[in-house]
């Protein structure tokens, strides 16, 4: 115990000395939290801008001043802000060229007339410089009115073909469009175990750049190798194990601490709030774990400190872009399930749950995945061939 | 001069005998340009919902229409949806429980819970299942209005079908006036991230290459060349002209890679070329000034690599620079990827010509003078330092 403690601190003191655990584990994630942060932190703005839709409709076309007052309508429901402003169509695309509307809309003459007979009709759209989501909303609204007066066209066609009276069409597609049973959307209750996206930055930022740091311990046996170090060591009356532990612990205790300073420092700069203290603590506790574990693997097939580091940035990047550390990885089905086995995802699952409030009994899953992973990779870490650095 | 290219062919030769360099070379950087490609590109999918709840003509219904939006449709149980959601994996959830579909089936009015994820498009995407809810509710009332008239079912479906072929509906045509979708006209899927990842892994391979410097100089190798009949000079240019190769090569492998694979565009090669030229000396210049101001190859590996991520990601490789906040947009032009960035999609996208990338070239060509000469300047000062 005294041999591995010993060990354990001077190879410690040594990796401080050593600027690139700073550079790696600190300065290098934080310059990135800083610069993502700058950058996506305003394009994620998820603020609606207010929209100003200039519609010219022909004013004797009832279709047409439907399809205005659907617009109109769309004024304060599901956080839009719409002004409608009526004109005639080339001051609208003027306006929208001069930067006063987002959004103008020229309902052709003879519209409502040819759509009701189902012939070709075009609504022209013109879409402003920087019109944002409010814009394109109204324009997925137009585009669903426009389907219903199709809809109404072909069931006047049918109920034509099938002998209803002329008479009796109008009343038919008003049935056909707006009567017949409600079909309601209701928003439902999100869950709340999601990161806004500061947090999801210093997150995915702490995660990845765990696994570089984890590497520092392993690298650290490889150069003792190459410099003739472990030789010493080795022809001394200390276990061989002990040496690799004293490694292990080396990388486990520069990961947590490393990844401790990264959510504080970053939960500080950036206005993130990852919950629980003793929560986040385990969590980030068994991410070094899981980290740590991978460094078996690397030590029984790296050869040189170079190898293991090429071998480690590539396991570190596939797990973090894997994981979610730059932007969330769209999967469903079997595949997120493959991509959540992975520490990187499992750690900013966990702090999600945190974040949202989540406590030490909420946080089983990611926990459990950590470190299963961890145990699977200390298995397969014994199994494959040893030609590493104790070979 | 022949004493120069000799080195830097050597540099050459070892960046590329280097079996490590082979994944970061070759595959990582193409495999980068095909997930960014896929993610954000043009031909990237409209939005992911999921539609959960059991086999039912409303769940099938559904999913037939959002598909035909172009919308990727998935049905995970309801609770995994809302993981998914609340993890950025999807866009949109729907719920179709028993009563909905039971209430389809017998013409009733349905309620249909929905949730919306956190990122930004997820709104549009939700819009986009209110279409196609009331779609289906219109679809449904024109059978139940054709009914009451009397029609049976079957003959009013067939109908329907019919008269659906025979009758066009209003189109909506959107044009754009809008400056961001007229800068991104003419961008294929993966030409942002081609052109991104070419500016990112050429200053990587030339800062990386900052290590092996220290290494050759505290190796000794540095002083035993010097020992030889080659002067001071011929090995600063050597070392120059070396990154600049390994820069060159790396830029022209992702190009020539990225338009077989992906079909990515360059748009006038000699200009595309003669931008990767200039960016590839400003990344040598970088790497020389690095690799003798460290003395310590862990931390040069370090501050390479840090560099290069936080430049390229300030210079708009990651994120298309047309999209940064103002102020941001005024900051990333400290950087060389930012100028390079610009050059490449004028000429990339909109068929700019050696006049119009003058500006841009004339920085690049100002950043690669600087540094070239302090790394110069600096590495002749560390051949008389012992390390």
């Amino acid at each position: 115990m005294r041999q591995l403690l010993a060990l354990t601190s001077s190879d410690l003191l040594q990796r401080m000395r050593d600027k690139s655990v700073l550079i790696f584990a600190l300065l290098v994630p934080l310059a990135l939290m800083t610069v993502f942060n700058l950058v996506f932190g305003a394009a994620d703005d998820l603020e609606i801008d207010p929209v100003t839709v200039v519609i010219s409709a022909p004013a004797d076309d009832d279709l047409a001043q439907a399809l205005t007052g659907v617009v109109r309508a769309l004024d304060g429901t599901d956080e839009l802000d719409v002004t409608v402003v009526e004109t005639d169509g080339s001051a609208g695309r003027r306006q929208v060229r001069d930067g006063d509307a987002a959004l103008a809309l020229v309902v052709p003459a003879g519209f409502g007339e040819a759509a009701r007979a189902g012939e070709p009709v075009t609504v022209d759209a013109v879409r402003g410089d920087e019109a944002g989501i409010g814009a394109d909303i109204v324009l997925s609204v137009v585009d669903g009115v426009l389907d219903q007066v199709a809809s109404g066209a072909v069931t006047a066609r049918a109920g034509l073909a099938e002998g209803v009276a002329p008479a009796d069409i109008g009343a038919l597609v008003e049935q056909a469009t707006s009567g017949g049973p409600a079909y309601d959307v209701e928003t439902g209750q999100a869950s709340d175990e999601q990161l806004g996206a500061g947090a999801a930055l210093v997150a995915g930022q702490a995660g990845l750049f765990l696994l570089f740091t984890v590497s520092f311990g392993v690298t650290g046996l490889l150069i003792d190798r190459e410099s003739g170090t472990l030789a010493r060591l080795r022809s001394m009356p200390i276990p061989g194990w002990v040496i690799v532990a004293a490694k292990a612990l080396v990388s486990f205790v520069l990961g947590v601490v490393a990844t401790g300073v990264l959510l504080t420092v970053g939960s500080y700069l950036f206005d993130a709030d990852f919950g629980s203290v003793p929560a986040v603590a385990v969590l980030v506790l068994c991410a070094a774990a899981a980290g740590t574990s991978v460094m078996f693997l690397v030590v029984r097939v790296a050869r040189t400190s170079e190898q293991a580091g090429i071998v480690t940035s590539i396991v570190a990047l596939v797990l973090g872009i894997g994981g979610g550390a730059f932007f969330p990885v769209s999967a469903t089905g079997a595949l997120s399930g493959v991509l959540d086995l992975n520490p990187v995802a499992a750690l900013l699952r966990g702090l999600g749950t945190t974040s949202g409030g989540g406590g030490l009994t909420d946080i089983g899953p990611p926990v459990a995945i950590m470190l299963g992973f961890a145990v699977v990779m200390l298995l397969v870490s014994r199994l494959v061939p040893d030609r590493g650095v104790l070979s | 001069m022949r004493n120069a290219l000799t080195i830097a062919g050597a540099e050459l030769r070892l960046f590329l005998r280097d079996r490590s360099n082979l994944f970061f070379v070759f595959v990582f950087p193409l495999l980068l340009v095909l997930m960014i490609g896929l993610q954000f590109g043009e031909g990237a999918t409209s939005g992911r919902v999921a539609v959960s709840g059991g086999e039912s003509s409303l769940q099938s219904g559904l999913v037939e229409r959002l598909e035909a939006d172009d919308v990727v449709v998935s049905d995970p149980a309801w609770d995994d949806a809302l993981a998914l959601l609340a993890r950025g994996r999807l866009d949109v959830a729907v719920r179709v429980d028993a009563a909905a579909a039971a209430a389809y089936e017998a013409g009733e009015a349905v309620t249909l819970e929905v949730v919306r994820g956190p990122l930004g498009d997820a709104q549009v995407v939700e819009q986009d299942v209110r279409v196609a809810v009331e779609a289906l509710r219109s679809e449904r009332s024109r059978v139940l209005a054709l009914e009451t008239r009397g029609v049976p079912t079957d003959r009013a479906q067939e109908a329907l079908a019919t008269a659906e072929g025979e009758v066009s509906a209003p189109r909506l045509e959107v044009t754009s006036v809008d400056r961001l979708s007229q800068e991104f006209e003419g961008m294929g899927q993966f030409e942002f991230g081609a052109a991104g990842q070419l500016l990112l892994f050429v200053f990587l391979a030339c800062l990386g290459g900052s290590a092996t410097l220290i290494q050759a100089r505290r190796l000794g190798v540095v002083s035993r060349m010097l020992a030889g009949p080659v002067a001071a000079e011929e090995l600063v240019a050597g070392q120059v002209l070396g990154r600049w190769a390994i820069g060159l090569f790396q830029g022209a492998y992702l190009m020539v890679a990225s338009s077989l694979l992906f079909g990515v565009g360059w748009g006038s090669v000699p200009l595309a070329l003669l931008v990767l030229l200039l960016f590839s000396l400003v990344a040598a210049g970088a790497a020389i000034l690095l690799g003798t101001l460290l003395e310590n190859e862990g931390a040069a590996a370090g501050a390479g690599i840090g560099a290069g991520l936080v430049l390229a990601a300030l210079g708009g490789s990651m994120f298309p620079l047309e999209l940064f906040p103002d102020t941001m947009r005024t900051i990333s032009r400290l950087t060389p990827h930012s100028w390079a960035y610009e050059a490449l999609a004028d000429v990339q996208r909109r068929g700019a010509g050696f006049v119009e990338v003058l500006p841009e070239l004339g920085v690049l060509a100002a950043m690669a003078a600087v540094l070239v000469t302090l790394g110069s300047w600096s590495l002749r000062r560390s051949l008389a330092r012992a390390m």
